[in-house]
């Protein structure tokens, strides 16, 4: 800070800021969490990527101008950001009450944790990008751009549509009153004015896992309360407070246990091909995802079916 | 939803006396016919938020979870 330091090489910490930032906003789109949607989201968002990068490119260039203490402040400022995952995961919670369809607690964490991962991966691009950047700076562009594009492909979990065939089932009552989506069971309707409804106008689609991955995710709960709200969040669900049963269900085929699930809904746009659509974007858990279960149901059946 | 919840019973709407007794935990409705009690369970559902299940022997029950 003295007349005595050497001059400071911006370049570095340019292209290090830079590379960080557009790691964070390039995820910034609010399709599947359906958050930030308004510009106070936005900003406070945007305002932390920008103090994620600027962290993250200054390390570099404050270690080599021996300002040691400068560069201790900013892993300090760091730390800072373990609180994004809490300040996330109390937005989502306080609104779960006023949905009708709700995320559901895996699903919230899920988010929470990604967002608190991206800020800490701009940092990481920034400072990756900044120490090539000292070097030559135009090596520290193309570097900033690979380091980028590596982030997106760690940072992108697997969809539903990779694991799980998604097909339109029927929506039916058996035994007067058992709701059924294809093979599956889904609850009990006992006011006629709602088997009417689910009649006229439910749409049933079935849940086939296309592996042994695909059917771990199906049995956890989380995950079908997830795939239950972004249903109801692309197509809309015809429920208001005080119509328990018409909500939107995900069930696994229960007495069977085949290791399919269905789901039923009463939408507002009748579109099937939009409601699978949306049900094969649904992320696959974190708790789910890479567990693997083998159905031995399944495989006996194909056995006996080979023999036969 | 996601944890289940525990649904209590809320109440019971039934055509046939002999099927419940009154057992001090929801009350009994007796409706003369079918058409009533459907119409009955649901009046009281959409007023207390409660889902209807049929237990097909004439009488229906009322559950809050």
């Amino acid at each position: 800070m003295s007349a005595s330091t050497p001059p400071i090489n911006w370049a570095p910490m340019i292209v290090g800021f830079l590379a960080g930032f557009v790691s964070r906003i390039l995820y910034l789109k609010s399709g599947r969490s359906h958050y930030p949607g308004y510009p106070s989201g936005y900003i406070s968002q945007v305002a932390m990527a920008i103090i994620a990068a600027m962290i993250g490119s200054s390390i570099i260039v404050a270690l080599i101008g021996k300002q040691f203490t400068a560069a201790t402040f900013l892993t300090l400022a760091a730390t800072q950001f373990r609180d994004i995952r809490s300040t996330e995961r109390s937005t989502l919670e306080q609104e779960e009450k006023l949905i009708l369809v709700p995320r559901g607690a895996g699903y919230i964490e899920g988010i929470a944790i990604t967002y608190e991962a991206r800020n800490f991966l701009a940092m990481l691009v920034a400072l990756a990008t900044s120490l090539v950047a000292e070097w030559i700076w135009l090596a520290g562009v193309i570097a900033g751009i690979i380091f980028i594009v590596i982030g997106e492909k760690l940072m992108s979990g697997p969809n539903l549509g990779k694991l799980v065939d998604v097909q339109p089932a029927e929506v039916k009552f058996e035994k007067g009153t058992l709701l059924y989506a294809g093979p599956v069971m889904m609850m009990e309707v006992g006011l006629a004015d709602s088997r009417e409804r689910y009649r006229k106008e439910g749409l049933g689609v079935v849940l086939t896992p296309k592996n042994p991955r695909g059917e771990a995710a199906l049995w956890n709960v989380a995950q079908r309360q997830a795939i239950a709200h972004e249903a109801a969040s692309a197509v809309g669900v015809q429920k208001d407070v005080g119509y328990p049963e018409q909500g939107t269900l995900c069930r696994m085929a229960m007495p069977a246990g085949t290791g399919q699930a269905a789901l039923t809904i009463i939408p507002v746009e009748r579109d099937m091909e939009k409601l699978i659509q949306a049900i094969k974007k649904v992320p696959v858990l974190e708790s789910g995802k890479w567990s693997r279960m083998h159905n031995t149901k399944n495989r006996q059946e194909q056995k006996e079916e080979t023999h036969g | 939803m996601a944890d289940a919840p525990t649904p209590k019973m809320f109440a019971i709407i039934t055509c046939d006396k002999n099927v419940v007794t009154s057992g001090g935990m929801a009350p009994v409705f007796v409706a003369p016919n079918e058409i009533e009690r459907d119409r009955v369970a649901m009046w009281i559902c959409r007023i207390t938020n409660a889902t209807v299940h049929d237990l097909h022997n004439g009488a229906v029950i009322l559950t809050v979870s």
